[in-house]
């Protein structure tokens, strides 16, 4: 999978969560889940339970940790999916 | 120091589906997990447990400047509406007003009364919420400091920790908005 590929399945799974639409619209690896698109912490789960289903991975408290952002998501996602 | 937290009721009801496969499994260790599936009311129990944990987190966070996300780390111990918190070899008292409709907690190091202020956002743009609620800590801090608003400012940290500037003094302070509500603590 193409990193582009991978952000427009980010994409998918994160826009119901989101309260800053246009943080969402100009969506890079930088962006934080909590500080730009103000997605609530508790919605944050939901996030990560989204990509285990969309990716058929598990993810363990180690890897929720780092959760912040689009980038940190890929590289977890992208680990997951190569072991 | 102090770390709060509030959760509007409505909005975690609409927003969150606690019961949805895996979500508490997620957040909880095995004892709250118990917990929540002995008690009376297991949705005011996760939330009241959820935001006992912010709190929590934010007074961690104050005392070692950082940003993670670790719900499940931090372990609650309930008894009435005192708790205690505990993450690694940090530990804290946090209480908690559970209201028609709203849940608050307060995270200290000591024993003590709760002081977090409420503020109703019902109304506003969802947008200046967070302005609003600076601006009343502001006020509120110049009445208590008797100096003019225009002394005080507010800021974050690049971890997202809030404090507020004095002449050159650093107050700590805590914020926390959801859904209706904000609340915050100095």
């Amino acid at each position: 999978m193409t990193n582009d590929e991978l952000i427009t399945k980010l994409k998918a799974i994160i826009a119901p969560y989101v309260q800053d639409e246009k943080a969402f619209e100009n969506l890079t690896e930088d962006t934080d889940f909590i500080n730009d698109l103000k997605v609530n912490s508790a919605n944050l789960v939901d996030i990560i339970l989204d990509i285990e289903d969309e990716f058929n991975i598990r993810l363990e408290n180690e890897d929720m940790e780092k959760m912040l952002d689009v980038k940190a998501a890929m590289l977890i996602i992208n680990t997951k999916l190569e072991a | 120091m102090v770390g709060n937290d509030i959760v509007d009721l409505e909005e975690a009801n609409r927003m969150s589906n606690w019961e949805r496969p895996r979500y508490l499994e997620k957040l909880f260790t095995s004892k709250e997990l118990q917990f929540i599936r002995d008690c009376e009311n297991p949705f005011l129990t996760v939330w009241r447990l959820w935001s006992m944990k912010e709190a929590a987190y934010k007074l961690y966070t104050q005392q070692n400047p950082s940003r993670f996300y670790n719900p499940k780390g931090f372990e609650c111990d309930i008894s009435d509406l005192n708790g205690i918190v505990k993450f690694k070899d940090f530990e804290c008292n946090v209480k908690t007003q559970i209201a028609s409709k709203y849940i608050l907690s307060e995270a200290r190091f000591i024993d003590s009364e709760m002081t977090s202020k409420i503020i109703e956002l019902k109304g506003k743009l969802r947008k200046s919420h967070s302005d609003i609620l600076k601006e009343a800590l502001l006020i509120q801090l110049s009445k208590l400091h008797q100096l003019s608003k225009e002394n005080f400012k507010f800021q974050k940290s690049e971890f997202g920790i809030p404090t507020v500037l004095c002449n050159s003094v650093k107050i700590q302070v805590s914020i926390s908005h959801h859904g209706c509500f904000g609340t915050y603590a100095i």
